[in-house]
């Protein structure tokens, strides 16, 4: 079977809430086995973006194609399918605070695994936390955790179904300069050791370079630039390149270091 | 129109539990495990305020027979409004007031949050997950819980009046034995049932309408605890009037 062009596609896809329109016209294809980041400034309708992928929100005309279902049209066992085969890391992490790190990342499968033993279960969440580098985190409690390590507990239940998609809201929100750095090197080895297609969704231009394959720039609902990651660096777009010029110092060899160009 | 749409929302929410839960078993171990939550959390409070308005039915009824010679009908003035009426109703505002406030909180809480969000994406249903172990939880308990408040009421009722007021305790456990039947008993397991589905259900569409913040968490615990209180209050009367009008 061949592989397919894009794992997630939008097509002309428009999304109001009231009088403001959100997303206008957004055509965007995500190639599978890639790193993704939508970038823009706050309020330009990323994580609008990314609730059409996992199917939370609707387009008001338009389509997204997710794996090859269409989410809009999609009912809830569809929707249901589609979503098991990828994982998402929240913001902030959205751990569920009555259950231990352990039953956090087992979470989806208890629900999805019928066929895994205890033992096994065990098994693959201590060879997930070993990737997100928290071995031995099993029976903390998530109350306890720092900001970072939420991420990575979050980051383990994101991959412990072994999806074809991971989705990052904001990977970096919220974190020192060192954890945000850390995070990105996790998001880097992950992808080298797993090769599933990963869509970030941030504002943090530095984190952003360093991690992926492409970008898309939204700005005021529209996708103004979309491109591999060293293209969109060189954009004369005068949006992109207020953005990068504000963000990011390239004449800084640490910030404009491409490890994978 | 709010009040209307309002209510359109909450049909809608109690007919996506009934597509979510029909016909499928309940996440495992939560129901008992939130049954025993509910009723072990309500229990002292339930017995404390039931307890209490015994005895001051107990004092009432004797203030207003004993002019009248009368003062023998306080077994009777106590089963009728205690068992029948208040026993049932003081049930339910307790457990609202405790259960149903840590229901609609907490899952307000996982709103703001992100929680219901992230079980979505990871294609567990929210409303399965949610509500349907809270909903059987309080199911299970509320009848029991219900008897539990007629026991306490008739028991300080009895106290009062006979160690208190002299009344001849033959006489008073006599006049409730009468008053009362086995109907009133299943009667009241019916409005105990009933208002536990609008406890249960009041109390998880405030959580999941939860607007942001930690605003939002307090509207949403404030309007589940006022809904709910007037609901029962205004179904007890409809079920009154249904069973003994």
């Amino acid at each position: 079977m061949s592989q397919p062009s894009a794992v997630v596609e939008f097509q002309n896809v428009r999304k109001a809430f009231g009088s403001t329109v959100v997303l206008d016209g957004i055509d965007l294809k995500i190639p599978p086995g890639e790193t993704t980041a939508i970038m823009g400034p706050s309020g330009a309708g990323k994580s609008v973006i990314l609730k059409h992928i996992v199917g939370l929100l609707q387009p008001d005309s338009g389509s997204v194609r997710v794996l090859g279902t269409d989410m809009a049209s999609a009912d809830q066992d569809a929707l249901f399918a589609v979503r098991k085969r990828f994982g998402m890391l929240f913001q902030d992490a959205a751990l569920f605070d009555s259950l231990t790190v352990a039953e956090n990342i087992a979470f989806p499968l208890d629900h999805h695994a019928p066929h895994m033993s205890a033992a096994q279960k065990r098994e693959r969440v201590a060879q997930t936390l070993e990737m997100v580098e928290l071995p031995g985190f099993e029976n903390r409690a998530t109350s306890g955790l720092s900001g970072g390590q939420r991420k990575r507990i979050g980051l383990a239940r994101a991959i412990v179904m072994e999806p074809e998609i991971v989705l990052f809201d904001e990977p970096n929100s919220g974190l020192d300069p060192v954890t945000s750095d850390a995070i990105d090197n996790l998001i880097v080895e992950m992808k080298a050791q797993l090769g599933i297609t990963f869509i970030i969704i941030s504002h943090d231009i530095v984190g952003t370079v360093r991690v992926a394959d492409h970008i898309g720039m939204l700005y005021e609902g529209h996708l103004v630039e979309y491109a591999p990651t060293p293209q969109v660096l060189q954009s004369t777009h005068p949006v992109v390149k207020r953005f990068l010029q504000r963000n990011l110092d390239l004449s800084d060899p640490e910030q404009a270091r491409l490890p994978r160009y | 129109m709010r009040p209307i749409r309002t209510l359109g929302r909450f049909g809608l929410f109690v007919g996506q539990f009934i597509k979510s839960s029909w016909g499928k078993r309940p996440p495992p171990g939560k129901s008992l495990e939130e049954a025993y939550r509910i009723g072990i959390k309500s229990l002292p409070i339930l017995v404390i305020i039931s307890a209490f308005i015994g005895t001051n039915l107990a004092i009432q009824g004797y203030a207003a027979f004993q002019p009248l010679g009368g003062q023998r009908l306080v077994g009777m003035f106590v089963a009728l409004a205690g068992v029948r009426e208040l026993a049932p109703v003081i049930a339910a505002a307790m457990i609202a007031a405790k259960a149903g406030t840590e229901m609609a909180s907490q899952i307000a809480v996982m709103r703001i949050r992100a929680q219901i969000d992230a079980l979505e994406v990871m294609a567990v249903d929210p409303v399965w997950y949610l509500v349907t172990p809270r909903f059987l939880g309080i199911l299970l308990v509320l009848p029991a819980l219900t008897i539990l408040s007629i026991f306490s009421t008739l028991v300080a009722a009895y106290c009062v009046a006979v160690f208190q007021l002299g009344l001849n305790s033959f006489e008073f456990i006599e006049y409730v034995r009468t008053s009362i039947t086995g109907m009133d008993f299943v009667y009241c397991m019916i409005k105990g049932w009933v208002f536990g589905l609008v406890i249960c259900s009041v109390s998880c569409y405030c959580g999941f309408n939860a607007k942001s913040g930690p605003e939002g968490v307090g509207q949403a615990t404030n309007a589940a605890v006022v809904t709910v209180a007037v609901s029962c209050v205004m179904l007890n009367y409809l079920m009154s009037e249904i069973f003994y009008g």
